[in-house]
């Protein structure tokens, strides 16, 4: 064991390396088959969060338990509570970023003995950043005698470490680290070390590129329509050197420029790719799927349909040239960022293959292409819809709406959707909602209004519908399997922004409200972050929810089996054990509800040879099992449970599996509430137990 | 029958020391642990150094998960208002976790414990975690005897 510090610049590189021989599990690589193993994200760069392994199944799932489990306190100068990292395990090490550090960590996948560790000290740049804490995980890349791991630090700092070690690579970018402040054909504002735009995504490592797109901060009340952009980019993995760029919102001249109106190109920012990139290494093409442009709600300072926001986009591996796109969203007025990651499926259409292309979304649309024309598989057709009223806003009237398959969540609001377990709750929430402005599937946000409407009523936006953990899919039966929250209500109001907070015309708020500027996820959360700034007392608390019970009805949120072959939902589940709330309600006493699934948004899936596995985000105290969560596993043939293990949190990152030295393992991070995050790896007992 | 009064003693010396030793939790935050007076003093404190993350209204966002509602409250059910005193005291605010004395943890702590509708008292929350360990978070409110 010992310990190594370097001086670089202002940057502390502090890099505690534990090695232990690893000569037994390369052995054990050299004949292991890849099935075996997780060595990207989502499985693969295809998205599919999928491993053909059976020794865990319906017969044995309950009797799974704890192998190990690493607690992530220490890897951060304090505790994280959302931890939502999936882990790699390829040949014999398993990889994750853990802890307020964003440290990278490799375990014993058996033990879970640690390896070694990796942190990077960033001080004000990390302490700055808009997305910190331990991001989503890493990548892998080996040619068969180097293997790398890659990820990117709060601070916007793609780092290329030894596998084997847990050092930085000299040969990579500038002593193993390239700035992704730089090189970005833009000059990051008001400078590099504050300058907005991190990412918490795992990079992609495909052939010899390594790619990485960019996240910024909560865009509700954004402070000006200014901000940095999005591009995306691909680097030589070898040697860190910038092989291409993708500008997401157009350069004059380029294709795209004239749907930004008034040159709003030139200084709308955003219109990143903050979630997963997919990859199809035999085509050599990789789909970028986009967010939404500077400020979420308020299109007014961004005339036109603004491309590529909340558009899917192909480029081509080696150059990054657009070969095809399919705008989701025409000017993003609803916060449906493209979330997750584009899954890729060969799949039999009409008796003829095809190379298709699923994305999942927060609309609850599962938009299926083509993947080499773009081509959509099934019609979507450009339908009408509602223009709103808000000053200065430029609206488009239509929007493409898929014909196949169906929606797998609501996605708008209408007064069928409110809770009706009785007729007297029924009414109280339609009084609650008369307040509000409600319609389908893209109906617009209004302006607050202190008479009414407050706003729109919501879902299937900001939240979703499917955010980042996004869908899974069985290439074997050509079926998508996708958790989607089917309650998650946003009120979407606008305000005039206050002139002292925002330049922009109209943020988000409600009327006879102080506006609230919103921060992301981990913004100021991590290590090294600066206090919050002050705040006046608000004047009154509403909650959107009747007596504490949710103000739609049941499922709340659900798992939905999709064959691609057909565009039709084979079944569908409410997933999670029915709410406390709900449960232990005094007015719902003697009712028979059946299960209802929970509120939330950040259910990944796994699927294997005969499971779809997904944990409860959502704690829950039953007769069954204490206060804790509960793994899930399904038949994925009908979605019938067969079985379910206790977690002692909610499942905060999406699971993994794999197998070694003959036994299967599933991995998944827990955390929430008073319970810091901690990575959960279960087993089945060795034989004679 | 022959007593053994050594045995007897300690017995009732064992019996002493456990019920010494016993967690105290007698109480509920359904039994008034808090005052009103104390639940403004929070709000104040909750507005300029939480809010910014967990929302004004205390329902989250993205960042931070809500304070109130069904979910907020399971998550904490069963546990004592020790737990949510030093979830609160150790790692909140998040840029600088410690930064808000006791009073003010406290202050906060009353001010959630009244925006999810449990009840007032007429005596302030303590702000100490060993004497919150008495108090028990329970989501439910219990039936009356």
């Amino acid at each position: 064991m010992f310990s190594r510090m370097v001086r670089n610049g202002s940057l502390r590189l502090v890099c505690w390396v534990v090695m232990f021989s690893l000569t037994p599990a390369v052995a054990w690589a050299q004949n292991h088959p890849k099935d075996t193993e997780w060595p990207s994200y989502a499985a693969d760069t295809a998205g599919t969060r999928y491993r053909p392994l059976d020794q865990i199944n319906a017969s044995n799932f309950s009797d799974l338990e704890i192998a190990w489990r690493i607690k992530t306190d220490n890897f951060g100068d304090r505790p994280e509570y959302k931890l939502e990292g999936t882990p790699l395990m390829v040949n014999g090490v398993l990889y994750a970023t853990a802890g307020s550090r964003r440290a990278v960590i490799a375990l014993d996948p058996e033990s879970g003995e640690l390896l070694w560790i990796h942190g990077e000290h960033e001080g004000k740049r990390g302490g700055a950043a808009p997305r910190q804490l331990s991001g989503r995980g890493l990548a892998y890349w080996s040619d068969g005698v180097d293997e790398r791991i890659l990820y990117v630090t709060p601070g916007f700092r793609l780092i290329c470490l030894d596998a084997k070690t847990g050092q930085r690579v000299p040969s990579f970018g500038e002593n193993g680290v390239v700035d992704l402040k730089r090189h970005d054909d833009q000059e990051i504002f008001p400078d590099l070390e504050t300058g907005e735009i991190g990412m918490q995504s795992a990079p992609v490592v495909a052939k010899d590129t390594v790619m990485v797109g960019a996240a910024f901060r909560e865009g509700m009340t954004p402070k000006s329509m200014r901000n940095n952009k999005g591009y995306v980019r691909g680097f030589d993995v070898r040697t860190g050197r910038r092989l291409w760029i993708f500008h997401t919102i157009p350069r004059k001249g380029e294709f795209g420029y004239d749907t930004w109106l008034n040159g709003s190109a030139e200084y709308t920012g955003n219109t990143g790719v903050w979630t997963q990139i997919s990859v199809d290494e035999q085509l050599g093409l990789v789909y970028l799927p986009v967010e939404s442009p500077t400020s979420d709600f308020y299109g007014g300072h961004r005339h036109g349909d603004n491309l590529f926001g909340e558009t899917l986009v192909c480029v081509d591996l080696k150059t990054g040239e657009r070969k095809w796109h399919f705008q989701l969203v025409h000017h993003a007025l609803w916060d449906m960022d493209i979330s997750s990651a584009p899954i890729l499926a060969d799949i039999t259409v009409d008796k003829k293959p095809v190379k298709a292309v699923a994305q999942p979304t927060k609309q609850g649309f599962l938009y299926v292409f083509d993947r080499v024309t773009g081509k959509p598989i099934w019609p979507m057709p450009e339908k009408p819809v509602e223009v709103g009223t808000v000053p200065g806003e430029w609206y488009s009237h239509t929007q493409p709406i898929p014909s196949k398959p169906p929606a797998y969540n609501r996605n708008g609001v209408s007064i069928d959707d409110l809770i009706d377990f009785t007729p007297a709750l029924r009414e109280r929430a339609k009084e609650i909602a008369s307040k509000y402005h409600l319609g389908p599937v893209y109906t617009p946000p209004t302006v607050s209004k202190l008479e009414g409407p407050l706003g729109t009523l919501t879902m299937g936006t900001a939240s979703g519908g499917t955010n980042w953990p996004g869908g899974s899919y069985d290439p074997e039966t050509h079926v998508v399997y996708v958790y989607a929250c089917n309650s998650c209500i946003e009120p979407i109001g606008l305000v005039p922004a206050p002139k002292d907070i925002s330049d922009l015309n109209y943020i988000a708020g409600v009327a006879g409200r102080d506006v609230q500027i919103m921060r992301g996820p981990g913004e100021n959360a991590g290590a090294d972050s600066p206090k919050p700034p002050k705040k006046r007392p608000a004047s009154q608390y509403v909650r959107l929810d009747v007596d504490g019970l949710p103000l739609v009805k049941p499922p709340y949120g659900t798992i939905s089996a999709i064959n691609l072959d057909k565009g039709e939902i084979v079944w569908q589940i409410p997933h999670g054990e029915t709410p406390d709330v709900v449960r232990n309600a005094e007015l719902l006493k003697g009712m028979n509800i059946p299960r209802t699934g929970q509120e939330t948004y950040n259910v990944g899936t796994l699927v294997t040879k005969t499971l779809v596995i997904a944990g409860e985000a959502q704690v829950t105290t039953t007769a069954d099992h204490p206060r804790g969560a509960m793994l899930r596993a399904y038949d994925k043939a009908t979605g019938k449970e067969v079985g379910a293990v206790y977690m002692p949190a909610p499942e905060s990152g999406s699971p993994m599996t794999y197998m070694i030295h003959g036994k299967q393992y599933i991995v998944v991070a827990v955390s929430g509430g008073p319970y810091s995050g901690e990575y959960i790896a279960y087993t089945l007992p060795s034989a004679g137990e | 029958m022959k007593i053994s009064w050594l045995g007897v003693a300690v017995i009732v010396s064992s019996f002493c020391f456990l019920r010494a030793q016993a967690p105290a939790e007698t109480r509920s935050v359904w039994d008034g642990v808090y005052t009103e007076e104390q639940a403004k003093r929070g709000e104040e404190v909750y507005q300029k150094e939480c809010a910014a993350c967990h929302g004004d209204m205390l329902t989250g966002g993205e960042s931070a998960p809500p304070l109130t509602g069904g979910a907020f409250q399971a998550n904490w059910n069963g546990l004592s208002l020790s737990d949510l005193f030093d979830r609160i005291r150790k790692t909140m605010p998040q840029s600088k976790p410690g930064r808000l004395t006791r009073q003010q943890d406290a202050d906060v702590l009353a001010f959630l414990l009244n925006i999810n509708k449990f009840p007032a008292g007429k005596t302030e929350l303590y702000r100490q975690s060993e004497m919150l360990k008495e108090i028990r978070f329970e989501a439910k409110k219990p039936a009356k005897n």
